[in-house]
């Protein structure tokens, strides 16, 4: 066996695994007795139990499948599961006979390391081409093939499989990219003039209508869909230089007209706007993201045309506003000027009252069927009626208050103002539009697109020397290039072979450029592109900045990186620890804390999850509920805040009014404006009174929603999901041919009692005992997270206590949580193995889980931050091995 | 192009003797003999159209069962085809309610599951050159998905007519660009396998059997390159039909484009460009004209309708404006005839449907159905009533519809029968 090795060490790619390949080692007397005595009655040849036979002499110890047995035969007899409970327990004294030998052994026999090739993954794979060729829209177009989850994480070696799709998909992206950078050549389209009349206008929401010849617009918003038109049928497909002429007039209201009074137009003209919109573009946006042609005076009741000339760009049309509309859908501005109108028109006031207050009870405000045109034609009815009661159109009563305030409000602004726009549809004032035309191309232009391209055409193929020939250039963008793409040194042996690919190109009369496009084609299919992990000496530092940047920011390694590497600094654990430092994430949208929370957490589910109608659990909570999980470990992570805030932290990250909606929360608001984590969702950090209910990842509304499925509680799914994600104590599988436990919680027997058969049974109860008792604790919280005391049907009270396998008893979720805090070392060391798998794409083996253990209790020793845990396990020989 | 279809087409002939023997009379013994060799016509083709907004279920679903039923409000535009299609009421998928299980509509009980097209699409539609078309009239905001292949992965829709017509009826200009790629593609794979099979040989043998999988993919991605470039030089289907030259996609052209839309499926299923087709029909919230006439709200506004009769009277506009587009597609398959000859509409079911039961309440109960041509007895409304336990599921109907596509299943989704005995 010996004699092997040299041979294999001058092969030059040996792993530590090698030395230890045939080692076949027998059994000790004393282990030997142990099995004898406590497991071959069930786990031998014959009864093969859980199909586990342990019946050998020897074993061995290089097979790393055999290892994973005796890892699992440690575990199962370390955590007391085995043998089961109605079998004779061992002696103190018997286990010693076993445990120290199995550990010394798989310790000696386990080398650290070992992750295969791994595949970038889809976001990884993205992120990478959007910082190689600067493209920070590149996009994955939909119906690109998933990546899949093994051990619950998308990024893992052994997972990420390349399917012949996926390399159909791979080429097709590359020939996109190329094609972005160097675009195929067209032919300019001929000069051609087309018309647009008020039928081929958009109406959007309530921005514009149609009356006889003309297109009428009557009221300003910055949201284009509420007061802007444009022309549908005219897409620009050559950026250049139109010549657009415009039809316009005034349409001004008669003198007795009620809204004359208001906004008068008398010697203003109206300013009528003309913007170039993205046809594709969203029907929400903000006027202002459209590039403004022109302003156009218009003062007269008959058309005028104003002609004009401008570039308009690929995939555009031309949008109108008029700016100084008399109607204004800023509810601030709605709500003032309505009033004003209420004031002098009390039967106006009255025709609202009544529209909107059907009832004539001012809590059941009557919007949705008063949008547009129907709502208007309701209003118009009542003002009509002769009947209309008058009692409550006063400025002064409680409707009238109630009606201004329901138009102050975000839904009733739209809905109201979508109706009343319908008034002056009718009266006026209005602008119309009666035609537009656009002629050209006059000539061609560079759309910012084409000078975005040229720009990245620059960098990527550099200058060239006079008198340089294409081969020379060539290899001058192939030398800069290629390590960027394969990240690390390229040795001239891979430069030629790729440069040979253009040259052969161009031997068959292609062009210098359509060489390099074939280039890019061919070097984003190259595994030394799609793959990392794979750098001919095996491992050294550019694959170690590699991880360290995927790890950290989902994306290939930076220059600094790069040049510490190629300088074999990188591997300096107090460099490695700087570096590691400086990419840290801080941000909650940054990529690794989504990637790496939605996954560990499950939180990803939380987007496929429909919450039943019951929990009345809104979309922009279950987005609040995900931002809370994200927040809350950014947090943790950025103030090196101690583990045991994981569990029980004192404070809240989420918004004031979800807390109090489902979190019981009830803490008085503070006199002065909170500081916003995020402005727009009110997310602040609100206190609690540690050791309650609430706060932390137990109970926390996405972690609560990811182990439900948005209608019932599964308390045997709990309880698993918080073995393997919050303790790291997963349960094996359970035993073949037993059904699935999923007892319906809705029934009016309790899950207690339908769990109470299976914990009875043999088989199930030693990991039952474990689960249970925490499944039923979180009963407590239903399917969104919210308290409840009793099961939903049947009004059963919920029983939460239970006994941990250690015998201590638990009565709630405040007891597991103190029982958690009390042995913090679970979960350091669950999370740690989960970050570790995350960042080296393998699960930790049994050497590495002790390094891990080894890093754990240094932590705990020294102060229990979680950036120093995160920042300990970089420097890991973990981390730092293939 | 299609190695399957003389097979088809003999057996069909054989099919159609068998069946001019059943009708001769004084033939008993044979025709006896010929109803169990003679299996009921099968169906070809497969065109799925999704109303996200749902179809009002009081202006859709006839009054009366049976065939005598008076053709509803949605529905009038049928009436030149009222035996050509049978409208469903009482099936559902019994999935979640509420816009996002919209997709419960082809994919039943679980949304974005395999959905029902491409279930057809895998059995049938492989030797075609397109396995299957997902098109969209209008788009509303977000993505949006009708068609999951088996994996769940929800499929992109083509918007833009003339993506779908470039596709089907390729210039010459995009062949020699497409030929220009996998030539040169093809020829240069060479150096990356050279390069890759030397960075293969510099590392250990554990991440050479994974760096196989490359070789693998690799291989197979270059024989279907191959294979395309073999085949660049088919025929490509030829047509005179003509789009406007500027694609519908603003919201005030939702008609419009389903129109085109249509035209493109009729000349696809013609030229056999592709025997299964979804076009899903998106609910814009913005407001736009019928005849000329603008709506009292926009779309998605009348959805939500509570009830008010003049919002019911314009959303149902909307919707019939969708069954007239349908109607027209229905007289192009009636005149348009298959490669035997016969009329398209035999060889093809239509199915129109939603996910979405009752879009005022975001009900995904009773989901508003009809089945068109596919050579199927039509003419009826058939009723289920769902308060009988035994009631069959909207799967029940699509098990039907893959059957008469000669597809050998017996279950969909939550379903696991077949509605043959009342609709066959």
């Amino acid at each position: 066996m010996l004699t092997r090795l040299p041979l294999l060490l001058a092969a030059g790619s040996v792993f530590p695994i090698s030395l230890h390949a045939n080692a076949e080692l027998a059994i000790p007397d004393a282990p030997a007795e142990f099995l004898i005595n406590h497991c071959l009655n069930c786990h031998d040849e014959v009864e093969m139990k859980g199909d586990l036979n342990l019946d050998f002499e020897s074993i061995s110890w290089g097979d790393a499948s055999e290892r994973e047995v005796w890892e699992r035969v440690h575990s199962m007899v370390d955590q007391g599961l085995m043998p089961p409970a109605k079998k004779p327990q061992p002696t103190d004294e018997e286990l010693q006979a076993i445990l120290p030998w199995l550990d010394e052994s798989l310790l000696t026999h386990t080398p650290i390391g070992g992750t295969p090739p791994r595949r970038l993954n889809q976001s990884e794979y993205a992120a990478t081409i959007r910082n190689l060729f600067d493209l920070p829209d590149f996009k994955l177009p939909l119906g690109f093939p998933r990546d899949t989850e093994f051990h619950g994480f998308n990024n893992l070696g052994e997972g990420l499989v390349l399917s012949p799709p996926l390399m159909e998909a791979y080429r097709q992206v590359a020939g996109k990219i190329a094609d972005e950078i160097f675009p195929p050549e067209k032919a300019a389209p001929p000069l051609s003039s087309r018309s647009a009349g008020p039928e081929d206008m958009v109406l959007s929401f309530s921005a514009a209508t149609v009356r006889g010849d003309a297109l009428r617009l009557v009221s300003q918003s910055v949201t284009i869909m509420r007061s802007c038109s444009w022309a549908s049928r005219i897409e620009i497909m050559a950026s250049g230089t139109y010549r657009i002429t415009v039809d316009a007039s005034q349409f001004l209201p008669s003198i007795d007209n009620p809204a004359s009074g208001f906004r008068p137009f008398g010697d203003e003209p109206m300013r009528l706007e003309v913007r170039a919109r993205e046809l594709s573009a969203s029907d929400r946006s903000d006027v202002n993201t459209f590039h403004l042609l022109k302003e156009i005076a218009v003062s007269s009741e008959s058309p005028e045309t104003v002609t004009f000339e401008a570039d308009l760009y690929k995939g555009q049309t031309v949008l109108f506003r008029w700016a100084n509309a008399a109607m204004d859908h800023e509810f601030n501005a709605l709500a003032d000027q309505m009033g004003a109108w209420f004031e002098r028109e009390p039967r106006f006031l009255a025709a609202w009252q009544k529209a909107v207050y059907a009832d004539g009870d001012i809590s059941k405000s009557r919007s949705v069927s008063l949008r547009g045109k129907n709502g208007w034609e309701i209003v118009t009815r009542h003002l009509a009626d002769p009947e209309l009661d008058m009692s409550q159109a006063t400025m002064d009563t409680p409707m009238t208050k109630a009606l201004l305030t329901h138009i102050r409000g975000d839904q009733g602004t739209f809905n109201i103002a979508d109706a009343l726009c319908h008034y002056f549809f009718d009266a006026g004032p209005a602008l119309e539009l009666h035609k537009l035309t656009v002629e050209g191309p006059l000539k061609l232009v560079d759309d910012p697109q084409e000078i975005r391209r040229k720009e990245i055409r620059g960098q990527l193929v550099g200058t060239r020397q006079p008198g340089q020939s294409d081969e020379a250039h060539a290899r001058q963008i192939l030398t800069r290039l290629l390590p960027q793409a394969f990240r690390r040194p390229v040795d001239g042996q891979t430069i030629d072979a790729y440069l040979a690919i253009a040259q052969e190109h161009w031997a068959d009369g292609f062009s210098f450029e359509s060489g390099v496009h074939l280039l890019i084609r061919n070097i984003l299919i190259s595994p030394r592109f799609l793959y990392r992990g794979v750098g001919e000496n095996n491992w050294d530092d550019f694959d170690l900045a590699t991880r360290l940047a995927y790890f950290l920011t989902q994306a290939p390694p930076d220059e600094r990186l790069m040049a510490l590497a190629g300088k074999g600094q990188l591997s300096a654990p107090t460099v490695l620890r700087q570096e590691a430092k400086r990419l840290l994430p801080d941000q909650p949208d940054s990529a690794m804390i989504r990637s790496f929370t939605g996954q560990w957490l499950d939180t990803n589910l939380l987007s496929e999850i429909m919450p039943d109608a019951v929990f009345k659990f809104s979309d922009a909570e279950i987005t609040l509920a995900k931002k809370e999980a994200e927040w809350f470990f950014t947090e943790i992570l950025n103030h090196n805040l101690p583990m045991t805030d994981f569990i029980d932290p004192g404070f809240a990250l989420t918004s004031r009014a979800f807390a109090k909606d489902n979190y019981q929360y009830d803490e008085a608001s503070p006199e002065s404006e909170p500081v916003y984590y995020d402005e727009e969702l009110k997310i602040e950090r609100l206190p609690l009174t540690r050791g309650g209910r609430f706060g932390g990842l137990l109970g926390q509304s996405a972690v609560m929603m990811a182990t439900a499925n948005g209608v019932d509680t599964q308390p045997v799914l709990r309880g698993v999901w918080v073995l393997e994600n919050i303790l790291g104590m997963p349960p094996p599988e359970p035993p073949k041919n037993v059904p699935a436990l999923t007892p319906d919680t809705r029934g009016t027997t309790t899950p207690r009692e339908l769990l109470t058969a299976h914990t009875s049974e043999e088989a199930c109860a030693s990991c039952h005992q474990l689960i249970d008792p925490i499944g039923f604790v979180l009963e407590n919280f239903d399917p969104v997270g919210n308290w409840r005391e009793n099961w939903p049907k049947g009004d059963i009270p919920i029983d939460s206590s239970g006994v941990l396998p250690d015998g201590t008893e638990i009565a709630d979720i405040t007891e597991l949580k103190s029982w958690i805090v009390a042995h913090i070392d679970l979960f350091s060391e669950c999370i740690s193995e989960k970050i570790l798998t995350y960042a080296t794409g393998r699960v930790p083996n049994y050497s590495e889980r002790k390094e891990i253990e080894k890093i754990v209790q240094h932590n705990q020793a020294n102060g229990q931050g979680f950036q120093d845990l995160v920042l300990d396990l970089v420097t890991s020989e973990t981390f730092r091995t293939k | 192009m299609n190695p399957r279809g003389h097979t088809t087409v003999n057996r069909r002939h054989f099919l159609k003797a068998a069946a001019t023997l059943i009708a001769l009379p004084k033939l008993e013994s044979l025709a006896s003999a010929a109803e169990i060799a003679a299996p009921a016509k099968k169906a070809r083709n497969f065109v799925s159209v999704g109303s996200y907004l749902g179809l009002h279920q009081n202006a859709f679903f006839p009054k009366e069962v049976g065939r005598d039923f008076t053709m509803p409000e949605t529905l009038k535009p049928l009436t030149d085809h009222r035996d050509s299609f049978s409208v469903f009421s009482g099936l559902d998928h019994r999935a979640p309610n509420g816009h996002k299980a919209w997709t419960n509509f082809l994919c039943g009980n679980t949304p974005n599951a395999y959905s029902l097209d491409q279930m057809v699409a895998d059995q049938i539609g492989q030797d075609s050159r397109f396995p299957s078309i997902q098109l969209t009239a209008g788009t509303g905001e977000g993505t949006k998905a009708m068609s999951f292949t088996k994996r769940g992965i929800g499929l992109p829709m083509i918007q833009r007519p003339s993506v779908f017509y470039n596709q089907m009826f390729m210039s010459a200009a995009d062949k020699s660009r497409m030929e220009h790629m996998l030539r040169s593609g093809k020829s240069s794979l060479d150096n990356v396998l050279d390069d890759a099979l030397r960075l293969q040989k510099s590392v250990p043998s554990r991440d050479r059997d994974k760096l196989d999988e490359y070789f693998d993919s690799l291989r197979s991605v270059e024989k279907r390159m191959e294979h395309q470039i073999a085949s660049i030089n088919d025929p490509v289907p030829t047509t005179d039909y003509r789009l406007p030259d500027s694609d519908p996609i603003t919201p005030n052209l939702l008609m419009e484009a389903e129109t085109l839309m249509y035209d493109l499926m009729a000349l696809a299923l013609e030229n056999e460009s592709s025997r299964v087709l979804s076009m899903f029909l998106d609910g814009l919230g913005q407001v736009f004209s019928i005849d000329g006439e603008p709506l009292k709200a926009g779309y998605h506004g009348l959805s939500h309708h509570g009830n008010d009769p003049a919002m019911i009277r314009d959303l149902v506009k909307i919707e019939r404006s969708h069954v007239q587009c349908l109607s027209n597609f229905i007289t192009q398959l009636k005149e348009k005839k298959g490669v035997d000859g016969r009329a398209l509409i035999d060889d093809t079911i239509i199915l129109m449907g939603t996910g979405m039961g009752d879009a005022s309440r975001h009900s995904n109960r009773n989901l508003p159905t009809l089945v068109a041509g596919g050579g199927f007895d039509h003419g009826r409304h058939i009723a289920v009533d769902q308060s009988d336990p035994n009631a069959p599921l909207l799967g029940d109907l699509y098990v039907t519809l893959m059957q008469k596509l000669d597809l050998e299943v017996g279950s969909f989704s939550n379903a696991s029968r077949n509605m043959n005995q009342l609709f066959s």
